[in-house]
């Protein structure tokens, strides 16, 4: 009886995704007369789209399977070193841009296949168990390989300037950086709105039993699904890498925040990731510019605000990814 | 539990602990690890009332635990209160804890659950972190340890002294455990954890019964806390940390979820294994990480709940064909009334 | 038949994601009496029965029971006010016994379930005797130490009928009681759904696609199709409405009633 939201209504959540993130952008120029405010403002939508990039991964795999991922950081941090090994060996940045993160889906392939899968059927707390190990086990393994200390991961020659955008310029890297994270948004609505395996993914999430009159293989389904959330973390791993810096748990320190994300914007909701996303950067950016020593409570603070009011998030009450 | 081989086990479990301060030279273990790994089991039998027997994932629970401690440690720190003050203002520090995060987390279910539990303790980690000035931040506080506060007995406890203190408190507790989840109160939190809606088509408001074993488990972690801050006179901030909530939901999971018994074995593992491993090498991290992929794929009824399972007497099994993964309509339907 | 609604619906309308599983549809339920609403697959019956028992509220639309409104009333608090109800897929504890089963919703009428302290030597008497009577309206008794889970589906459903009787309700509201039974199952239980109203004396609400027991049973039904009201009436009513029979019904049913 319950039917999948028409795409159409996602494609108008979208436009007004990109107008409102266009509005935000204007009252950056606007205020860009106070150079501090609307330089934190940026940053704050560029770490928001960090979070949200971070956050719709684990949504995909968690409400699919129920997985709670404690390892999503460690495929970011695995990317991360991916690149770096690449890059410190002579390849091209753009290259390992898009190997990497590929290289480290093929890993969380098989994670998810031989260790994650028999768990499925299982209550949550188990999954999300096995996921917490195989972080900190991780993070032990990135340690022994790369050090305990940070490696050096910049950008490319070709991104390490500012641009020059009417009233105020940016650094190259973080708009680009802010480019391909809005584009994989773009990207990820429209596999789940305009595709076949999308919008079988979408039904899926709503309701299992659909899979199979769909005759849609429950397994394989899972496997993309996985693979889909793990490219995303891949991505956001290895520009977080380059601009947040590289350790065995810089990839952990973007979980919390993703995990707050998933909350504010409302569990089941892809628009409310991204809007959360938003929400948790410009508040954590902004405190950090106000009150550095509450940076980290303000998303917490935020997300207590938010379940006050709303208390399944923002967008928690309507259709799964509606 | 019949009486029979069960109290068997209870007067044996006993004894042993009784015996600690002799046995654990023995097997070159300090006595202190003993008492670490009591006051452990109390923060992991808090996990296992929500997980074993309320059906709920504590990620938290680490955050009521350094409750505890932060709450014995400041005001020893501050106000310079005696041994048995201090344990209860810790204690009771915890409490008001979870109070003020229960309302967020009493309506969630499932992977919600675990979900906010995780971010409401990452709150208390952060407070205590960022708070240097009262805190110690990032480096942790010191703190003497107090008095007693028994008058006419004017004795700070030590060693073995300290821990057949910590061995009362923690006999104690556990009695009051087994009385709690044996009580009318605990047969309905089992039965939630079977099936929410029924309980609450059986006229029971379901999230009053939660909140309570919120606050009850909040209460018995941060018992453990305040005394785990005097065992060690420190308190640092990484107490409060998820990781820790997750240590202790994995001695419960490993020792076996929903039994008495269960949180001590997974918790004496853990502890007492963590010990030799980091005496032998500082990678105990990927043992402690890889215990964690054993236990889940290797016996998921923990190793108490995988041997009362073999003899007829299973406790509740925590492996229920319909994972609750998010929160069932009949819950949701509260809030808008 | 009595004359006052014990339950009420006016209008109820629920929609999922713009879909109305449920139009407008409104009925009474008079007290005393055995009233059914039947449908085919996805007509909205079980999401009318939610509305009305507070799984989840209506989007539009009141409910009245006992002529208070209870439109947004949380369930477990209609249970108090004296409604019962079953689900579909017997909702039950699977790892308790029959016995504990029943004896929760017992605890729970007589208010000792949220308690710490063991029930007096004579309260548990009371509860006892309270849970042997159930089990045994129900002819369960045989199997009071048993696992629900062991149990015949047929004979979980009965268990789940003591439940909701447990609470001492003055309104059952029975979600589809006879699917997926074989037909000895299905005589047992209708012969149950009788005794509910014949020897307790209580209202019964129940939703069923099985045309000959609900003729045979209600005495009043109404039916739904696709969301929305198609027919209300007497057994006799609707097996002679012809809106009823080319919607939904097969002919040759009509003809052997």
């Amino acid at each position: 009886m319950q039917t999948a939201r028409p795409g159409s209504t996602i494609a108008l959540r979208l436009a007004a995704i990109v107008v409102g993130l266009g509005a935000l952008l204007a009252i950056v120029f606007l205020l860009s007369k106070n150079g501090q405010v609307s330089t934190q403002l940026f940053n704050g939508l560029v770490l928001g789209a960090f979070y949200a990039i971070v956050a719709l991964g684990l949504s995909l795999i968690m409400n699919l399977t129920g997985t709670i991922n404690m390892a999503h950081g460690s495929f970011m941090t695995l990317s991360g070193y991916l690149a770096f090994a690449m890059v410190s060996r002579g390849t091209n940045f753009w290259f390992a841009l898009i190997v990497a993160p590929l290289m480290t889906v093929i890993v969380g392939v098989l994670v998810e296949r031989t260790l994650i899968r028999p768990l499925y059927q299982k209550e949550p707390i188990y999954s999300l168990l096995l996921t917490f190990g195989l972080s900190l086990m991780a993070e032990e393994i990135y340690h022994i390989i790369w050090g305990a200390n940070g490696v050096p991961f910049s950008p490319p020659p070709s991104l390490a300037g500012t641009v020059g955008l009417g009233f105020m310029s940016f650094p190259a890297f973080r708009l680009f950086i802010a480019l391909v994270l809005l584009l994989m948004i773009a990207a990820i609505a429209l596999f789940l709105t305009r595709t076949r395996f999308g919008l079988r993914l979408r039904a899926a999430v709503q309701d299992s039993e659909m899979i199979a009159a769909l005759g849609t293989n429950t397994q394989v389904l899972y496997m993309v699904n996985f693979a889909l959330g793990i490219f995303l973390a891949g991505v956001a791993g290895v520009l977080a890498a380059g601009l947040l810096g590289l350790n065995p748990t810089s990839g952990n320190t973007l979980l919390m925040p993703a995990f707050v994300t998933v909350i504010i914007g409302g569990m089941g909701s892809l628009f409310g990731s991204i809007v959360g996303g938003v929400l948790v950067g410009l508040a954590t950016s902004l405190t950090t510019l106000w009150i550095p020593a509450a940076s980290e409570v303000a998303m917490y603070a935020l997300m207590a605000i938010v379940l006050t009011i709303r208390p399944r998030g923002l967008f928690g009450e309507e259709g799964l990814f509606g | 539990m019949r009486f029979g081989p069960t109290r068997l086990i209870t007067v044996g479990v006993v004894i042993l602990l009784a015996l600690a301060p002799f046995l654990s030279p023995l097997i070159h273990v300090d006595i202190s690890i003993v008492n670490e790994v009591l006051l452990f089991t109390l923060a992991a039998m808090s996990a296992n009332l929500l997980l074993g027997y309320t059906g709920l994932p504590p990620f938290g629970n680490a955050a009521f635990f350094g409750l505890g401690t932060y709450g014995a440690g400041l005001s020893i720190k501050y106000f310079h209160v005696n041994f048995i003050e201090a344990t209860l203002l810790g204690t009771a520090a915890a409490l008001l804890g979870a109070l003020v995060v229960g309302p967020f987390l009493v309506r969630r279910r499932g992977i919600y659950f675990g979900l906010l539990s995780i971010a409401f303790g990452q709150v208390f980690y952060f407070i205590a972190y960022r708070f240097t000035d009262v805190t110690g931040g990032e480096d942790g506080m010191n703190f003497a340890r107090p008095y007693l506060g028994i008058s006419n007995f004017h004795v700070t406890l030590h060693g073995s002294g300290f821990y057949y203190l910590t061995l009362v408190v923690f006999v104690a507790s556990i009695l009051a455990f087994k009385l709690l989840v044996e009580s009318p109160f605990g047969r309905t939190l089992v039965a939630i954890r079977q099936n929410e809606v029924r309980v609450r088509y059986l006229g029971l408001d379901s999230n009053r019964f939660v909140f309570v074993a919120i606050l009850i488990s909040a209460t018995m972690a941060g018992l453990g806390g305040a005394l785990f801050g005097m065992l060690n006179n420190f308190a640092w901030p990484l107490l409060m940390d998820w990781h820790q909530s997750g240590d202790f939901v994995l001695s419960v999971i490993l020792g076996g979820s929903g039994t008495i018994w269960g949180p001590l074995l997974g918790s004496a593992i853990y502890v007492i294994g963590k010990d030799i491993i980091s005496s032998y090498t500082n990678l105990w991290q990927i043992f402690i990480g890889a215990l964690f992929v054993a236990c889940v794929l290797g016996f998921p009824r923990g190793i108490l709940g995988s041997i009362l399972a073999r003899f007829g007497t299973a406790p509740l099994s925590n492996e229920s064909e319909e994972a609750n993964w998010t929160q069932s309509p009949a819950i949701a339907a509260d809030h808008h009334g | 038949m009595g004359s006052t609604l014990l339950l009420e619906a006016q209008e109820v309308s629920k929609y999922f994601g713009g879909v109305h599983a449920c139009e407008g549809v409104s009925l009474g339920v008079r007290e005393g009496t055995i009233h059914a609403v039947i449908g085919p697959n996805g007509a909205g019956k079980t999401t009318f029965f939610n509305a009305l028992s507070g799984f989840y509220y209506p989007d539009r639309g009141r409910v009245f029971f006992d002529g208070e409104e209870i439109t947004r009333m949380p369930n477990w608090r209609r249970i108090e006010r004296g409604m019962g109800r079953t689900f579909q897929t017997p909702s039950i504890f699977p790892e308790l016994t029959v016995h504990d089963n029943v004896a929760l919703g017992v605890r729970s009428k007589a208010g000792l379930a949220f308690r710490a302290r063991p029930p007096s030597g004579e309260q548990q008497a009371v509860l006892e005797r309270r849970v042997d009577e159930l089990l045994g309206f129900v002819n369960l008794v045989r199997f009071k130490e048993r696992p629900v889970a062991e149990l015949s589906h047929g004979s979980q459903r009965l268990c789940e009928i003591a439940m909701s009787l447990s609470t001492e309700p003055r309104l059952v509201l029975l979600d589809e009681p006879m699917a997926g039974l074989a037909e000895s199952e299905t005589e047992r239980i209708i012969s149950v759904i009788r005794g509910l109203h014949d020897r307790l004396g209580l209202t019964v609400l129940f939703v069923e696609h099985n045309m000959r027991v609900v003729l045979g049973l209600a005495e009043m039904i109404t039916v739904l199709d696709r969301g929305r009201i198609l027919a209300e009436g007497t057994p006799s009513e609707i097996a002679a409405n012809e809106a009823v029979r080319d919607a939904y019904l097969g002919k040759e049913v009509l003809e052997r009633v």
